[in-house]
């Protein structure tokens, strides 16, 4: 592992490894190049998953990010290879206005399904994908549910009765939970 | 008139008694070989459960779907079960004890025992529905390509027993002391069970029904009463199939060690004790064995047991001029 | 239709004549109700005749949206929904959440814990290879194994309810542990409710049958020649294939590949008992089956190491009462029944994650099936579909 990680910080710039995770942060003009390279060279054959994240600091679910971001869509995708635990996950950043990004299928055919997701799912397009159409959701569904600023109907219109509460009840202690 | 009335009524008595007597065996066996309690324990020991069958789906709604051609649709059923119940006609339960002894017995039931597939067919095509249609298609190809070997595998026993008479056949057994099975026609008697099985698209032969595949297969469509007639006309044709079987190959209603004069009481139980036999034989391998693919049962059939029976036929032949 | 022209041909033998009969592929819509596909899928497949030229998967019929459920639930609260996404075996479904939280949190979890997680998801994984013999078993055409998969399963689900109190959505699983204490308030004593009495000799009656049943199954069915002749050589899936499209599991083993994730995590203590990875050798239908009967018996030989040697200890850590998880992502995958499941919890310091990705292991199985079904028969797309093994929410969330 300790290998693997010295041979991908010298052909990467940007690799952190937190939390047992190697994640690699590309530009999107190296999106396809790094993943052949990372197929060929590393022999990361084995197409994980690929998804997006939505940072907003405007969120209609859940709660905002701690601190300030622009907003932006975040791509990640994981390669793994089935002969040793090696895994990565490899990610870019592109704006909302002009949400494209080219194509994974050239490269890993699995990343079809993937893609047809996250461009239900947040609306970013894929250029040159061969099938881009909606993956989940009905026909004539409007909107792109996981957007964060997509809201939960049904949060807005009865609150979600398992709010946690985070001051202490009355009596209790809010000592660390003994064994 | 009353005659001919005596005999209708026996007919189609013994056409549903048989029927009956074969969904409990198959049910009850089924159970027994999968660990489920119902129909072994439930209900007068499990005994009810036919009753219980009959009354659900008498009292089902009749569906017939928009798109289907009516008459068709609702003729379908009935090829099969007159095909069906027409063969109990020919059946020697003793010498005297037959509906209709003909000359031509067997050829007279083999042609009626074909008649089904003009049913099983036409209910495939006109129900409105791409599975049905499936089903369809696929028993017409099954049911002929098994016609052959059935067909085949009788001509021998004719061959021995010179004569198509169903009587006549047993007659002969008891001349020779053996019972055709065991005396140059077991090759024979193999082929038909297993074209009998076919015929009746029974497992492992039940692609036209599939039932994982296409849901019922050419009966999907069929509901309440008209479902009915299909399940008991399958029995019916079970019992008369095993019925033959068991008069051509192994002495039908004749015991040995018994006399002669008492047998219009043991005729009957004798025949109808080997052909529980027999159909017990065909439950057991319906809930063991997976279901062949449509194209391994064609060759298994085209391949196989023809080119078997022919040879069959020689051999009984060059046999019979010989010895 | 050419017409017979008589004055082109002098005897009979010569007159060929070609006839064009117009067929046209028949589409078939097979699901989303129907008896093989493992809930609400739904295949387009356009046929001619038998055979099947071009299949296409419509997904989407119980898609849940759990990826934005999770944007507004706690990390408690997330542990109850995670476990009906493969609903057969609904424990292991929770342990890569939990152990991502657990990573981020950078808690460690007591030994006994451990084992107990790891007992559980080894009873999961039994109870799902059950489900799939019998309902293989059932689509294939055999009308009988079902039932006895469904009676010897019911000896474990059994023993899982009687450990966690639930038989398919057990939520035994805390931050930091298993469940240890019951009805803990202001007015009843906190108690510590360990193993039931008589866990022990119950699981190894129930592991020795569950070894009987997979070797009966290997007998009844993998002996059976009709079997045969329905799965071998259909559905053939070389390795190259498979990694380009995310499969994973069971059906990865069987193309040859010997990897099994259990040996890579170390979140559960795999890596103290003695086990085999089955592999197959062509990948092709009947490999499918056999690698997944003979990873029952290898569960069933882990879950009777495990309960040998069961350490003793808290069966949770100290966790503060108000789980918040610091920031950090982290991709945690583990071995699910059915493939590779992982999760990818990116998490801004919020009582919930900013942003969970389930990767199930049926929905890059599924992705194959365009490419599998190419030019098979109407009942091998069923044996095939059988062999993938999959549940829809799973393929679906």
């Amino acid at each position: 592992m300790e290998e693997f990680l010295n041979q991908i910080k010298e052909d990467f710039k940007d690799v952190s490894n937190e939390f047992e995770t190697i994640l690699i942060k590309v530009d999107v003009k190296n999106w396809l190049s790094s993943h052949e390279a990372l197929r060929d060279k590393y022999d990361l054959k084995f197409f994980s998953w690929l998804s997006a994240i939505d940072w907003d600091n405007d969120v209609a679910v859940g709660d905002a990010p701690k601190e300030q971001v622009t907003p932006s869509f975040e791509i990640v995708s994981c390669l793994s290879s089935v002969d040793n635990s090696n895994l990565v996950t490899i990610s870019t950043t592109i704006s909302k206005d002009e949400s494209s990004i080219p194509s994974l299928t050239s490269i890993y055919v699995g990343a079809n399904w993937h893609e047809r997701e996250a461009f239900e799912m947040f609306g970013i397009e894929f250029l040159g994908h061969p099938n881009l159409i909606k993956l989940y959701l009905p026909d004539g569904y409007e909107g792109n549910p996981m957007l964060k600023s997509f809201e939960l109907i049904s949060r807005e219109v009865k609150p979600w009765p398992g709010d946690v509460d985070v001051e202490s009840m009355p009596g209790d202690s809010t000592e660390e939970n003994t064994e | 008139m009353t005659d001919v009335l005596i005999k209708v009524g026996f007919v189609a008595l013994a056409a549903l008694n048989g029927a009956v007597i074969f969904t409990i065996m198959d049910v009850k066996g089924a159970s027994w070989m999968q660990r489920r309690p119902g129909p072994l324990h439930v209900g007068l020991r499990g005994f009810i459960f036919p009753l219980a069958e009959i009354l659900k789906f008498v009292q089902k709604e009749d569906i017939i779907p928009t798109d289907v051609d009516r008459p068709v649709f609702k003729w379908a059923p009935a090829y099969v079960v007159i095909s069906a119940v027409a063969l109990f006609a020919v059946v020697p339960l003793s010498p005297t004890l037959v509906v209709a002894d003909l000359e031509l017995g067997v050829f007279f039931a083999l042609a009626i025992s074909s008649l089904s597939t003009i049913g099983v067919l036409t209910a495939g095509w006109s129900s409105a529905n791409k599975f049905s249609l499936m089903g369809g298609l696929r028993a017409a190809g099954q049911l002929i390509a098994y016609e052959l070997p059935l067909i085949l595998a009788v001509v021998g026993v004719v061959i021995q027993a010179e004569t198509m008479s169903l009587v006549g056949i047993v007659e002969k057994q008891i001349e020779w002391g053996v019972p055709f099975a065991f005396s140059g026609q077991i090759v024979a008697f193999l082929i038909f069970m297993v074209a009998a099985t076919a015929e009746m698209m029974r497992v492992p032969f039940d692609m036209p029904i599939g039932e994982s595949e296409l849901t019922m297969g050419f009966m999907t469509e069929y509901s309440g009463i008209r479902f009915l007639i299909f399940y008991i006309s399958e029995y019916m044709s079970m019992f008369v199939l095993c019925a033959i079987a068991s008069t051509l190959f192994l002495g039908g209603y004749h015991l040995p060690f018994l006399p002669v004069e008492w047998v219009n009481i043991y005729g009957p139980i004798s025949l109808i004790t080997k052909t529980v036999i027999l159909g017990f034989i065909l439950v057991a391998v319906r809930w063991s064995f997976p279901r062949f693919r449509e194209d391994q049962l064609q060759s298994l059939a085209w391949k196989f047991l023809i080119p078997a029976s022919l040879l069959n036929i020689l051999v009984t032949a060059i046999l019979k001029v010989v010895l | 239709m050419n017409t017979i022209d008589p004055q082109n041909f002098q005897t009979i033998s010569e007159a060929s004549v070609s006839v064009e009969i117009e067929t046209e592929d028949m589409t078939l819509n097979i699901g989303p109700q129907h008896p093989s596909t493992h809930g609400v899928l739904r295949l387009v497949a356009k046929v001619d005749g038998e055979k099947v030229y071009n299949v296409e998967p419509v997904l989407g019929y119980m898609h849940r949206g759990y990826e934005k459920l999770a944007e507004v639930r706690t990390y408690p609260q997330i542990t109850t929904l995670v476990n009906r996404i493969d609903w057969v075996a609904g424990f292991s479904n929770e342990i890569p959440f939990i152990a991502g939280a657990e990573r981020l949190m950078e808690i460690e979890v007591p030994e006994r814990a451990k084992q107990i997680r790891l007992i559980l998801t080894e009873m999961a994984r039994i109870c799902s290879h059950f489900v799939f013999n019998g309902a293989y078993a059932l689509e294939v055409g055999a009308l009988t194994p079902i039932f006895y998969a469904m009676e010897d399963r019911e000896r474990v689900l059994d023993l899982i309810e009687s450990v966690t109190g639930g038989r398919f959505h057990p939520n035994f699983n805390r931050i930091g542990g298993v469940k240890p204490a019951a009805g803990s308030g202001p007015t009843t004593k906190k108690n510590i409710q360990d193993l039931p009495a008589g866990f022990y000799r119950d699981t190894k009656i129930a592991m020795d049958k569950v070894i009987e049943a997979a070797d009966k199954f290997q007998n009844l069915i993998g002996g059976n020649e009709v079997f045969h002749k329905r799965t071998k050589n259909i559905g053939v899936l070389s390795k190259e294939t498979a990694e380009a499209y995310g499969v994973s599991g069971p059906i990865l083993r069987a193309s040859g590949v010997k990897s099994d994730l259990r040996t890579q995590t170390d979140y559960l203590p795999y890596d103290k008992f003695d086990f085999e990875i089955p592999i197959g050798q062509n990948g092709d239908c009947y490999d499918r089956w056999d690698v997944r009967t003979r990873e029952m018996i290898e569960s069933a030989k882990i879950v009777l190491q495990a309960i040998e040697d069961m350490p003793s200890g808290p069966l949770q850590a100290k966790v503060p009462k108000v789980i918040k998880v610091p920031a950090g992502r982290t991709y945690v995958r583990a071995e699910n029944p059915k493939g590779e499941m992982g999760y990818y919890i990116v998490s801004e310091g919020g009582l919930g994650p900013y942003r969970l990705k389930v990767r199930t292991a049926s929905f890059s199985n599924v992705s194959i099936l365009p490419v599998m079904l190419e030019g098979a028969l109407l009942p091998d797309l069923i044996a095939i579909m059988g062999s993938l093994d999959f549940v829809l929410g799973d393929v679906d969330r």
